[in-house]
């Protein structure tokens, strides 16, 4: 299903980057290492990471707004190379960008509609056209017409939030960029704006880069990239990358009994366990391979050994999982590195 | 590509939805004219006139001993009937030195409360000295003490005393082998317009329109949170400025329009093309545009956009000439020539009172000056946009 889009016109590739470095200066600060990643268009792509991963830098370089001095490797934006400076007129004319805080877009005592034609004019876009063009993406977005001609300072917060995917849009581009487009958004209400982007997705086909902290941001994207310390750790459709853990992401969920050291290690012991994550006081998340045949097994080691099981339950792992073991599984075997040259 | 129609229309709205600041701009040069236009008078060009005569004094020296004192008298008759600069509110006749000091800290007194600007003191044997002056030539001093407060009125004071001096030698008869000197002031706000407007005017109206244009336009890049964000659609930099220049400067031509309707039914006195007048305040206006825009590009916070506008404010005040370049030392009378106040108010005190066309040099440097904060204005934008992480 998610990969519908992709597949009408696979070839197209919207943004290609390969061996990119960024330093501030180059060479020396080095914020971003060596990536490379592609996205196809109508994909919906995620840019995962903990903060000063180097996200934003990555779409900053795209977005013409880091000077050639300061990065260097193969960049193409809807096929435009952000390196000449001639190239940006026309490849800012091509992408659309939803920043992080709605007073960077938005002129609160403006109406949503003269918002919205101020930025068609940068396009150059006919105001009659703009205003047509925003009443259809306020309709979809279900931004309530009796307030189109209000002062946007009195739109709800995610109603802004809205507007500012409208803004972002007008101008038909090939890629949109969209930066933390749920960070400020209380829980209940994330999921919206994330089934809204994936609704203007579906709607018009645009090509998306979404750079967040929020992993549940992964279920609408197509591709996901994890991004650690400015180097490009994992690049993939997000059930792939969970389906690339052990037993498929399939996670034995145990309540043991006064767990300690030695009971963790006991099971890790078990011949097809292939990992142990500790994931509260009492509770134990076990992969391993051949899952369903081993499981009833693990259950008689235990037994077995002396480890008392309270409860037991089965689960399929979730992105948010699978970022934190491969996130810790890079911590370890950077520590290990570390510790491994000091001797 | 981008279309800059879209750009002024947003500079509009953001304009028209700062009310306190059109507030400002509209209502403030207005309210001003008509304070001014409804104040009577003019600067101290009338004297409220005080007299002590110590002609009733006793006689002493040489002269006979007959107390005359009929030319003190005509005097004050001078003062009060027919003098133009001189009305005489109280006259004294002292007939010894208490009298005399009890009289002098009366006037003394008036003259603090402002009931009087002047009094004149006229010597012990005023008739006779006259009187025997007709035959010879001895002197006559005549003292007088005036508010020294004010300074034009000190000024002032020397030429009106002319009027009833000389009144009074064609009645004494001592024009014999005199020339005459009758003081006539060119270049004056005629006493029936309003006076205090029109003197004001010239000195006011640069001051008011340049401080209140470059008030608005201060903020018109440091409070506009989506301006960066703007610089990732194919708008540039220079649109952005252009746009702002264009809307703020319609802004300006409104309230100088305004201003300039408004002194006009407050009776303005302009010997010279009122047209002429109108340009310089528009070109005045174009400086205060550009000099805020200025502000706005180097200023990293609105708070700091308010500490610069102060700051330039008052040394725009301070040079403006106000205080007379004559007074300041070498170095500093260059920022009068280097500012554009002083220049503003020369052109427009010339074009009212003397009725001289512009002065090509003083408007050159005002659009001079224009110009370069424009320029610099621009230059910073761009640097600060290049330099700066957008926080987008
Ligand atoms: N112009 C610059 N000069 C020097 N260092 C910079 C510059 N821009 C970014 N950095 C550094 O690069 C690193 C990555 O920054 P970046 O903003 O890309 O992180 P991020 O992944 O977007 O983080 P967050 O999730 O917190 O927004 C940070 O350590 C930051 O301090
Ligand atoms: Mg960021």
């Amino acid at each position: 299903m998610a990969t519908k889009n992709s597949e009408l016109s696979s070839s197209e590739i919207k943004i290609s980057v390969k061996h990119l470095n960024v330093g501030f200066p180059l060479g020396e600060k080095q914020i971003i290492k060596d990536v490379s990643f592609d996205v196809k268009k109508g994909e919906i792509n995620g840019f995962l990471g903990i903060s000063g991963a180097g996200k934003t830098t990555i779409i900053r370089v795209l977005t013409c707004q880091i000077p050639k001095k300061n990065w260097e490797g193969e960049v193409t934006v809807a096929k435009i190379s952000p390196e000449k400076k001639s190239n940006h007129r026309e490849l800012l004319s091509k992408i659309g960008y939803v920043p992080q805080l709605e007073n960077l877009n938005l002129y609160y005592d403006l109406t949503p509609m003269v918002n919205v034609e101020i930025f068609a004019s940068n396009y150059g876009i006919d105001k009659d056209i703009a205003v047509k063009k925003a009443q259809d993406l306020l309709s979809i977005l279900d931004v309530p017409e009796d307030t189109w001609y209000n002062k946007t300072r009195s739109l709800s917060g995610g109603e802004k939030k809205r507007l500012s995917f409208a803004i972002g849009m007008i101008n038909d581009p090939d890629i949109l960029f969209l930066d933390e487009p749920t960070t400020g958004v209380d829980a209940a209400k994330r999921y919206d704006v994330l089934s809204y982007l994936k609704k203007i997705n579906r709607n018009t086909g645009t090509t998306m880069m979404i750079i967040t902290h929020d992993l549940e941001a992964a279920h609408i994207c197509d591709t996901v990239a994890i991004l650690r310390a400015g180097k490009l750790l994992e690049y993939g459709d997000p059930k792939g990358l969970i389906s690339s853990l052990p037993s498929q992401g399939q996670i034995a969920r145990l309540t043991i009994e006064d767990l300690d050291r030695n009971k963790i290690n006991k099971v890790r012991d078990f011949a097809p366990v292939k990992k142990v994550m500790r994931s509260g006081n009492e509770i134990l998340e076990v992969f391993m391979e051949d899952f369903d045949i081993n499981l009833s097994k693990l259950v008689e080691y235990c037994i077995h050994n002396d480890i008392k099981i309270i409860s037991l339950s089965r689960d399929e792992a979730t992105f948010r999982r699978y970022f934190q073991i491969r996130i810790k599984e890079e911590e370890e075997r950077e520590q290990r590195f570390e510790q491994g040259g000091g001797h | 590509m981008s279309d800059l129609g879209g750009l002024i229309r947003k500079e509009f709205g953001r304009i028209r939805s700062d009310k306190r600041s059109l507030v400002l701009l509209f209502a403030i040069p207005i309210i001003l004219i008509v304070v001014l236009g409804l104040t009577a008078g003019g600067t101290t060009t009338f004297f409220n006139a005080s007299i002590i005569s110590k002609d009733s004094i006793e006689c002493s020296g040489e002269f006979p001993d007959n107390t005359s004192s009929e030319y003190a008298y005509s005097f004050m008759s001078i003062v009060k009937n027919n003098c133009t600069a001189f009305g005489l509110k109280t006259n004294y006749t002292a007939t010894d030195e208490s009298s005399f000091q009890n009289a002098k800290s009366e006037c003394s007194n008036l003259l603090k409360s402002e009931v009087i600007d002047i009094y004149i003191i006229l010597p012990e044997n005023f008739s006779e000295v006259v009187e025997a002056s007709k035959n010879g030539s001895i002197n006559i001093y005549i003292t007088y003490y005036i508010d020294g407060s004010d300074m034009t009125a000190v000024q002032a004071a020397e030429v009106a005393l002319m009027e009833p001096l000389a009144f009074f030698r064609m009645q004494a008869g001592l024009l014999e082998n005199m020339t005459q000197v009758i003081p006539y002031t060119e270049f004056d706000v005629p006493s029936w317009k309003t006076q205090i407007l029109n003197y004001a005017l010239p000195m006011m109206l640069p001051l008011i329109i340049l401080g209140l244009d470059m008030n608005l336009t201060s903020l018109s890049i440091v409070s506009e949170g989506p301006l960066p964000r703007m610089l990732l659609t194919p708008t540039g930099r220079r649109e952005i400025v252009l746009s702002k220049l264009i809307s703020y400067s319609a802004v300006m031509f409104l309230q100088v329009t305004e201003v300039f309707t408004a002194i006009a039914i407050f009776d303005l006195y302009c010997l010279g093309s009122l047209f002429d007048f109108y340009l310089v305040l528009l070109v005045t206006g174009f400086c205060g545009v550009t000099m805020g825009l200025f502000i706005s590009a180097i200023s990293t916070t609105e708070q700091v956009a308010n500490q610069i506008y102060l700051m330039m404010f008052i040394v725009l005040v301070m040079f403006s000439g106000f205080m007379p370049a004559e007074l300041l030392p070498p170095w500093m009378g260059v920022f009068i020539d280097i500012l554009p106040l002083g220049h503003s108010m020369e052109l427009l005190s010339n074009i009212a009172l003397k009725g001289l066309g512009i002065d090509e040099f003083h408007l050159s440097v005002v659009l001079g000056i224009a110009i370069l904060f424009l320029a610099i204005a621009y230059i910073a934008y761009a640097l600060k946009t290049k330099l700066k992480k957008l926080e987008v």
